[in-house]
């Protein structure tokens, strides 16, 4: 179950249940061991999320993507990428702690981003990421629906990116 | 106070009257007026006085240029804002507004004796009247400038309202409302651009909501105006802002603009801000500001009643309020004499028009013919009468260049129109250029810099008709710019008013100009004759002038001066006005509040606070905080009745001398991973890697490229190509940021890649001899005996069920163990081992405690102990230096001159002769403590405490030569009393040998 | 604020994303003990300053994550052009070809 941070109006704002993350570094030439070992497709052009199963990988950077996977398989998934180490050169680093989830939704939960983000959301397709920021917390937005989002910030950011959004929330809510 | 108000006119409401104060007069205005407007229909012009001199000074204009009717507005609860023109403040029930720079009162003040003193103010006053003697600066200057200078009362409570901001992209955004800028938007939005229209007013139209004779299309302009506004509301893809002023145009279409929100509600509604900032990223930017109005120079042109002819219009044909009942005319272009026209069929008595030209369009003779208006071409103004308000002004007739005699026209306001600047301050932002048009004797638009249009009378042109049709085609260019077609209407006037005029410097006069007091810049009380002076003084540049003479200085940045002032610089220069240069227009274009700026930061969110998973704990056992880069750390845990010494004290004891458990999880992590890690840590760090087993720590340092050291920490190999880094915590992000640096772009062959984990853990620091008796227990798939898990080393297992990276590290000169839990299990292990503890009396300590501990064994706090010129010799660390390594970051400057010179400053340990003295850290040391002032300092203290263990203060500090001096006497002047002498020592003051780490 | 175009992610993109990173095109010496002191020193500290196109290194910090090179007018504040970390700095007349 969500916690509920709250819901308000056309934007609601959730802390979402952990999951297993991992921040997978590997040259684009052994992305294919990668894929292999994760048991996705890993995307190519920065910014793209596939998502299989109950797995999805958004590439971040060049050589740079995140893992997202349910918690039980975490053991499992850094097992599979140890036992490619010799043959494909990467590494794997388990990042389940390091970052805290929230889910917005709603009709103007794209408008509640606004108040922190300055890029044009408009540019970001459903299914993709963007590591960008919101004030002055670096943050990687997923963007799972034209009106859901989630937002990943780092564990001790996270007070201070929940105020903010609840209070936009609120003046939202209050119809400005 | 008589009725001003004409019935049926205007765009207020007639039937709801709204009461409110005026300096604590109960006011009567109608729903849609100003604070300008209200008074006005009350009689009333006299809204402030004179920011020097303190003359009388009435409203001059309908805008937010307005230089001298600014008033401070009173909400309660410590809502106060100053300087608020009473020209764009909207009335509501209860409003409380207050007039400046007065006193005892608005219509008697006592300052106005300044008004005799000229010659104190008059230009570069600031520069030569305060210069000397000396001595009256504290007694004389100072005071009086700090009463003279500001304008108007800061505010002295605390802001209560919230502030918000906004991020918006649009294709196009149109800055201002008046028919250009409507006509933009509509082009623009019928052809499908996502399109942003902003106002400063309440209501958009502009110029068409103060000429509501002109008819567009065939319907009447009000009729016209609210068909737009419809449509444009019915457009999904345009935003319609209103009381949003665009503040500042940035690089790259980057438009600030601040919404003013709840300042015009008489009830505040809960969770709405009062303002908001907008940052608008705009693919193409249609400026449609139009055209300020010029003031007339001359004797006597700041009495209250004297005003722009275009205000006069715009309170009569918007706020239906006839500024006068006998209004006289006094001006050099067209659109004057239509205000006059005006106000005489809404019933005023016009005294006469007054023209400064020799010749003027018949139809305009006919027309004030046929309104029983007396003319007065080739005339000029000399003078004014009446202190609060106009009661008469004198004309001269002038021929070829010779004023004739004066006659003064009874009259009670004076509506004067020294012709129309275009608009150009955000134009001026983006560095576009401005070009001088010799013909209309105005700047316009020239090179442009962004991705801009300019519409309408910005461009210069004039006439409700040209402005929609230039609109019309500035919001299709702008649409074409994109990539994109739209048409551009075209549009049918009737009842249009075009005009024509001239430019006047001062205008002429029969008096000696050296009397007159013809104010150019209002609010900041410059008149021309200050100009001249300039001028006579020296400055040749309209930069210097201004700067002399604070024309076009004050919080309306010369909107209403700086031409006239330019002008008649120019005038007195002999040169052209181009030749004379052109001041700079910067954001913001009007006065914006702090909290525009400040938005979401204040209070808990002014910034980013960072709390580790144990801060709550921390939180609930009475710790005090201090903040270590953006992080909030526990500094010590005060039991009641403890201050901060006798707290450090204690937790110092216990962890000593059984067991202190301290929250080490801001310190950076960083993971070094890839086949290559072991050779770009060989490469970063000074220290050796190569040798350095599996399941072993060291102690490494970070050293910038030259030479000096930028941050250290204790570093296990977790694989043999994997590194468990720790920095420290200021430095995490820095270390990182330097280490990216050098992966990718000197060293992009190595494969090693590096992630922060810095928040994937918290790290948990157990220290004390009873370390390992209370962890022990706790830990599953480890053996951590003194044999199995010597100091600096680690393992991974389990804690307490955690998954854990456990060290055994001491930064205490203890047994010490760091556990690295996932962070989500922080506090609970925490919680456990807390329990657990309590048979060893563990006791939580903060980071003062941690910096004594550490100082007692002389490890240094980088950045405290260092500061960007200490080498690892300076430090006393050459033995963390992997010398046998061909190189590493920092290495060859280890050699340079400078840093094998003799005399370096360099980290010793001190003890002061009495041992009770503590230090205070940063005091400077001396050699020699009676040489003479200034004395030749020689180091300073760079940490100080007092140690519980030693029973003594302890210290280190870097001296010139300081390891060379063992033994030596130094001295610390103090500020009162006595230098206090201190004996220079090692860093080592405690357990030197580290016996106390072999706790078995 | 700029927008900056980050050569990696092949987007522009708000400078807030972005951080300065000093001069580009200052290579480290392969094998530094064998600069004499006079050209270890200018590696280190001596910069060209220019009033014009000026050649340096931004990081998509808040980003990809990639440090890049930049032609950047200083007197304009305005982005010429921007490349990856290893390309040459692009000669002008390249520049005008793609304008
Ligand atoms: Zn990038």
């Amino acid at each position: 179950m969500n916690a509920h941070v709250s819901s308000l109006g056309d934007a609601a704002l959730s802390l979402l249940p952990p999951v297993a993350r991992f921040n997978l570094r590997i040259a684009p030439a052994d992305l294919a061991a990668a894929a292999k070992a994760f048991g996705v497709d890993l995307p190519t052009r920065i910014g793209q999320g596939v998502h299989q199963g109950a797995r999805s990988a958004w590439c971040l950077g060049p050589d740079e993507w995140l893992l997202h996977a349910p918690e039980a398989e975490q053991a499992a998934i850094v097992a599979a990428f140890d036992a490619i180490r010799p043959s494909a050169a990467h590494s794997l680093t388990v990042i389940s702690d390091r970052e805290v989830t929230y889910g917005l939704s709603g009709a103007r939960a794209t408008e509640l981003l606004t108040t922190g983000c300055p890029i044009d959301l408009r540019r970001i397709a459903v299914g993709d990421a963007k590591r960008t920021v919101f004030d002055s917390a670096q943050v990687v937005l997923l963007r799972d629906g034209s009106q859901d989002w989630r937002l990943e910030v780092w564990r001790s950011f996270a007070p201070h990116v929940e105020a903010l959004l609840t209070t936009a929330q609120h003046e939202l809510a209050a119809g400005f | 106070m008589t009725d001003y108000r004409v019935a049926g006119r205007g765009r207020v409401d007639h039937g709801k009257p709204v009461k409110f104060t005026f300096d604590g007069k109960t006011v009567t205005g109608r729903a849609g007026d100003t604070v300008a407007s209200a008074l006005l229909a009350n009689g009333q012009h006299l809204m402030g006085r004179g920011f020097k001199y303190h003359r009388p000074r009435g409203v001059v204009t309908a805008g937010s240029e307005e230089p001298n009717a600014l008033v401070g507005i009173t909400r309660g609860n410590g809502r106060f804002e100053p300087n608020t023109r009473a020209t764009m403040q909207e009335i509501y029930s209860g409003l409380t507004a207050e007039s400046q720079n007065k006193w005892p009162s608005l219509a008697f003040d006592v300052g106005a004796i300044n008004d005799r003193l000229y010659m104190m103010f008059s230009a570069g006053f600031y520069y030569k009247t305060f210069m000397w003697p000396r001595s009256f600066w504290d007694s004389v200057y100072e005071p009086f400038i700090r009463k003279a200078a500001g304008l108007g009362k800061a505010p002295t409570e605390v802001d209560p309202d919230q502030y918000a901001s906004r991020f918006l992209h649009c294709d196009v955004l149109v800055v201002g409302s008046g028919p250009s800028g409507l006509a933009a938007a509509l082009t623009a939005g019928r052809a499908g651009a996502d399109v942003v229209i902003v106002d400063e007013h309440s209501e958009m139209g502009g110029t068409l909501l103060s000429e509501p004779q002109a008819v567009i299309d065939g319907l009447p302009a009000w009729e016209w105006l609210a068909g737009a506004v419809a449509e444009l509301d019915a457009m999904s893809n345009v935003r319609r802002m209103t009381r949003t002023t665009a503040i500042g145009y940035y690089h790259q279409n980057m438009i600030g603009m601040v919404e003013r929100i709840t300042d015009h509600l008489a009830m505040l509604p809960e969770n709405a801000p009062r303002e908001r900032m907008w940052r608008v990223r705009a693919g193409e930017v249609v400026l449609a500001q139009g055209a300020i109005e010029r003031p007339l120079v001359f004797h006597g042109n700041d009495t209250p009643g004297v005003m722009l002819s275009g205000a006069a219009q715009t309170f009569l044909n918007r706020f239906g309020v006839l500024v006068g009942k006998r209004p006289a005319v006094l001006t050099s272009h067209d659109s004057a004499w239509h205000s006059a026209f005006d106000m005489a069929e809404a019933g005023a008595k016009v005294a006469a028009i007054i023209d400064t030209r020799d010749v003027v369009d018949a139809a305009l003779h006919d027309r004030a013919a046929s309104l029983g208006i007396e003319v007065l071409t080739g005339h000029t103004a000399t003078a004014t009468r009446g202190r609060l308000r106009i009661t008469s002004v004198r004309v001269n007739p002038v021929r070829s260049g010779t004023v004739g005699a004066g006659r003064w026209i009874d009259c009670d306001a004076l509506l004067a129109c020294g012709g129309w600047t275009p608009s150009l301050h955000l134009f001026s932002h983006t560095k576009g250029s401005l070009h001088w048009d010799a013909e209309a004797q105005v700047y316009l638009p020239g090179r442009k810099s962004e991705a801009v249009q300019i519409a309408g009378a910005g461009r210069g042109l004039w006439g409700i008709g040209a402005a929609l049709d230039d609109g019309a085609t500035a919001g299709a260019a702008a649409l074409r710019s994109l990539g994109k077609s739209a048409s551009a209407p075209s549009y049918k006037v009737s009842g249009d008013r075009i005009g024509t005029g001239v430019f006047h410097k001062e205008l002429p006069t029969d008096r000696s100009p050296g009397r007159a007091k013809a104010f150019v810049d209002f609010q900041n009380d410059v008149t021309a004759k200050d100009l001249r002076l300039a001028v006579r003084e020296g400055m040749k540049s309209i930069e210097h002038v201004k700067r002399y003479t604070t024309n076009g200085m004050a919080t309306d940045q010369g909107k209403l001066s700086n031409m006239n002032g330019l002008t008649i610089a120019a005038d007195a220069l002999g040169k052209e006005a181009p030749q004379v240069g052109l001041t700079t227009f910067r954001p913001p274009y009007t006065p914006t509040t702090f909290g525009a700026f400040c938005g979401y930061h204040k209070g808990a969110q002014f910034e980013v606070t960072r709390k580790t998973p144990i801060d709550g704990w921390a939180e609930t056992h009475g710790a005090v905080f201090e903040p270590v880069a953006l992080w909030r750390r526990a500094w010590y845990f005060p039991k009641s009745g403890e201050d901060m010494h006798k707290a450090v004290a204690r937790e110092c004891k216990a962890t000593r001398q059984s067991l202190g458990i301290f929250d080490a999880s801001t310190l950076g992590k960083i993971e070094v991973s890839g086949p290559d890690a072991v050779e770009f840590m060989n490469r970063m760090y000074t220290n050796p890697w190569t040798k350095l087993g599996v399941g072993r720590c060291r102690y490494g340092l970070l050293l910038g490229e030259d030479g000096f050291i930028r941050d250290d920490g204790v570093i296990g190999r977790m694989r043999e190509d994997l590194f468990h880094v720790t920095t420290t915590t200021g430095g995490a992000a820095r270390v990182l940021n330097m280490m990216e640096d050098y992966l990718q772009t000197e060293w992009p062959d190595l494969k090693v890649w590096l992630t922060s984990t810095t928040e994937e853990w918290a790290t948990i620091a157990l220290n004390g001899p009873n370390a390992r008796k209370l962890l022990a227990p706790f830990v599953e798939g480890a053996d951590i005996s003194a044999e199995a898990m010597p100091h600096m080393s680690v393992v991974e297992c389990t804690v307490a069920g955690f998954p854990s990276r456990l060290f055994r590290i001491s930064f205490t000169g203890e047994l010490g163990f760091e556990i690295n839990v996932p962070a989500r299990h922080g506090r609970a292990l925490w919680e456990k081992l807390w329990e657990a503890g309590r048979q060893y009396d563990i006791c939580p300590y903060g980071t003062e405690t941690m910096h004594v501990l550490r100082a007692e064994k002389g490890f240094i706090i980088v950045g405290q102990d260092t500061d960007g010129t200490i080498t690892p010799q300076d430090a006393g660390l050459d033995w963390a230096i992997g010398k046998a390594k061909p190189d590493f970051v920092g290495k060859r400057s280890l050699a340079r001159p400078d840093l094998v010179a003799p005399n370096r400053k360099q980290l010793v340990g001190l003890l002061t002769e009495d041992p009770k003295t503590v230090l205070i850290e940063g005091a400077q040391i001396v050699d020699d403590p009676n040489q003479p002032k200034p004395m030749k300092m020689i180091g300073h203290v760079t940490s100080s405490y007092w140690s519980e263990a030693l029973g003594r203060s302890v210290a280190m500090a870097v001296i010139e030569g300081g390891h060379g001096r063992m033994n030596g006497t130094i001295h610390v002047p103090q500020a009162e009393g006595k230098p206090i002498r201190a004996t220079v020592t090692t860093t080592q003051f405690y357990d030197p040998k580290g016996e106390r780490l072999l706790v078995e | 604020m700029l927008l900056i175009h980050c050569p990696y992610c092949e987007d522009t993109l708000p400078e807030l994303e972005f951080a300065y990173a000093g001069e580009a095109h200052i290579v480290r010496p392969q094998d530094p003990s064998a600069l004499s002191d006079e050209e270890w020193r200018d590696f280190l500290f001596i910069r060209t300053n220019v009033k014009g196109v000026h050649a340096e290194r931004w990081r998509h910090v808040n980003g990809c994550g990639r440090f890049f090179n930049a032609l950047r007018d200083t007197v304009s504040d305005r982005f010429v052009t921007t490349y990856k970390a290893g390309e040459a700095r692009p000669e002008p007349e390249t520049l005008e070809a793609a304008e």
